[in-house]
């Protein structure tokens, strides 16, 4: 199958350094494009100063980075403020009207996708789906961790893009999906923390055996909270608190077990199965080493079924290892994207 | 965010009004990756040498305009800006004692999207000349 995969980083890359003031948006693209990467990923929530008004001044400027830089917009990430009063959800008019907003935001900001999150109900999306077609934007859900493809929770989706043959609905997963090992920065952290090498072995042990013996995927529940709680229960997270405890691990150490099953290995024949549904994909990484590894997502094996599958469309680098470090470091964000594309580069062209 | 970055170590003053000193006052950063509309910050609190504050003596002001804690519920037309500063004023007569001091303050930030609600809590030592 013939493949175009384009390299993009999303700007929430740059996170802790915008965050401290270190680092404008400008800045945050022009290191994109140093990298070689020609896609720009935008939280417009958190980086689009006047959002959501698109000013005629901001326009301007955001298109002419664009063309000083050689890059192009690629994904809006949004956000369904459904529950923006205290008191009440947002009706179901009330939410299609705040997707609408979005997509005519992504849409003057030349954008082609935009992503939308788990938590967004099933009929705020196929009510959303003319809007979409009428802006030329491809809505995706994103896949993540807990999350996956060929799984009860996609089939619900699936099941609505099948009945409506809509070309403007799909998925966009996120490498945390992808996950052989838990983030060694987070194992690190845990140990700063206190946390025994009994207690790590057995989180890591236990996280080891999901990823041999297969995970159990999350089912289809419109109560998110629930859902999560059932899929921890079924991968044997009450087994290893347990064994934590046991083992005399108290708050720091059931903290680092909990948090090993935000990452989830799946196969990467999703990729394969659902390609003609996955229309932006974010390359999610924690830390890149100094051999261009991840060091726990198997990037070329990963890249890989994108080729094998003739994926047409970009990988974001979205790097969240921030927050594993920053405790007791200076994060360097410029430095671990340069990394991530330089390893999808050579996944993507060797 | 890191707790480690919430305050901005210059923010801390007492707050006179007419000539009498009504409370104090310091700037934060919310603990969180995307700015959101007020309505979504569903507390602050705030605890000086253990000292703790009402919720009603709380004020939170963002460039320029001030709002309490209640009413901040009901506020979709402004935002807080991701790592932008706004500034706490709580109210309390003659303010506090010139010297050290240790806050700590929590901000509890309920994002539609998540299961959860966030509390987000950061302490910091400073001094009020």
């Amino acid at each position: 199958m013939s493949y175009d995969i384009k390299r993009s980083v999303s700007l929430y890359s740059f996170q802790e350094e915008y965050y401290l003031g270190k680092m404008s948006l400008e800045d945050c693209i022009r290191e994109v494009s140093k990298t070689g990467a020609t896609g720009i990923e935008l939280l417009a929530e958190q980086m689009m100063d006047d959002f959501p008004v698109l000013t005629p001044k901001f326009k301007e400027q955001w298109f002419g980075w664009m063309e000083k830089y050689g890059t192009e917009p690629t994904c809006y990430d949004a956000f369904l403020e459904n529950r923006i009063y205290k008191n009440r959800t947002c009706t179901l008019k009330e939410q299609i009207a705040m997707m609408e907003r979005d997509i005519r935001l992504a849409h003057e900001m030349g954008f082609k996708t935009l992503r939308t999150l788990v938590s967004t109900p099933m009929n705020v999306i196929e009510g959303s789906i003319p809007i979409a077609e009428a802006n030329d934007i491809k809505v995706c859900l994103e896949v993540h961790s807990p999350f996956s493809l060929n799984s009860g929770w996609a089939d619900g989706y699936m099941e609505m893009i099948l009945r409506t043959g809509t070309k403007n609905f799909g998925f966009m997963p996120d490498f945390g999906i992808f996950c052989k090992k838990i983030p060694d920065l987070l194992t690190e952290q845990a140990r700063r923390k206190g946390v025994s090498e009994e207690c790590i072995k057995a989180v890591e042990d236990a996280f080891h055996n999901r990823v041999t013996k297969g995970f159990t995927k999350i089912k289809y529940d419109t109560n998110l909270g629930r859902a999560h709680q059932e899929y921890m229960r079924v991968n044997g997270l009450p087994d290893l608190l347990e064994k934590i405890q046991r083992l005399g691990g108290e708050g720091n150490a059931l903290d680092y077990a909990r948090s090993s099953f935000q990452y989830t290995w799946c196969e990467t024949r999703d990729i394969i199965d659902n390609i003609k549904y996955i229309y932006h994909t974010h390359a999610k990484f924690y830390h890149v080493d100094e051999n261009y590894e991840e060091t726990s997502i198997p990037i070329r094996e990963v890249v890989e079924a994108y080729k094998k599958a003739g994926y047409h469309g970009y990988l974001s680098s979205e790097y969240e290892g921030n927050g594993m470090l920053n405790d007791a470091y200076e994060v360097d964000s410029v430095e671990q994207v340069r990394r991530h594309q330089e390893a999808l580069r050579r996944a993507i062209e060797g | 965010m890191n707790p480690k970055y919430m305050f901005d170590p210059k923010g801390f003053k007492n707050v006179e009004k007419n000539g009498k000193v009504i409370g104090f006052q310091f700037d934060f950063k919310m603990q969180y990756y995307r700015g959101v509309t007020l309505s979504i910050i569903r507390n602050i609190e705030v605890n000086v040498d253990g000292e703790e504050f009402n919720r009603e003596d709380i004020r939170f002001t963002l460039e320029g305009d001030t709002f309490t804690l209640d009413e901040m519920e009901t506020v979709i037309t402004y935002r807080w800006k991701y790592g932008q500063y706004a500034t706490v004023t709580v109210l309390k007569d003659g303010g506090l004692a010139k010297g050290k001091h240790h806050i700590k303050a929590v901000q509890t930030i309920a994002p539609s999207y998540m299961p959860m609600i966030l509390v987000k809590p950061g302490e910091y030592d400073f001094e009020i000349v």
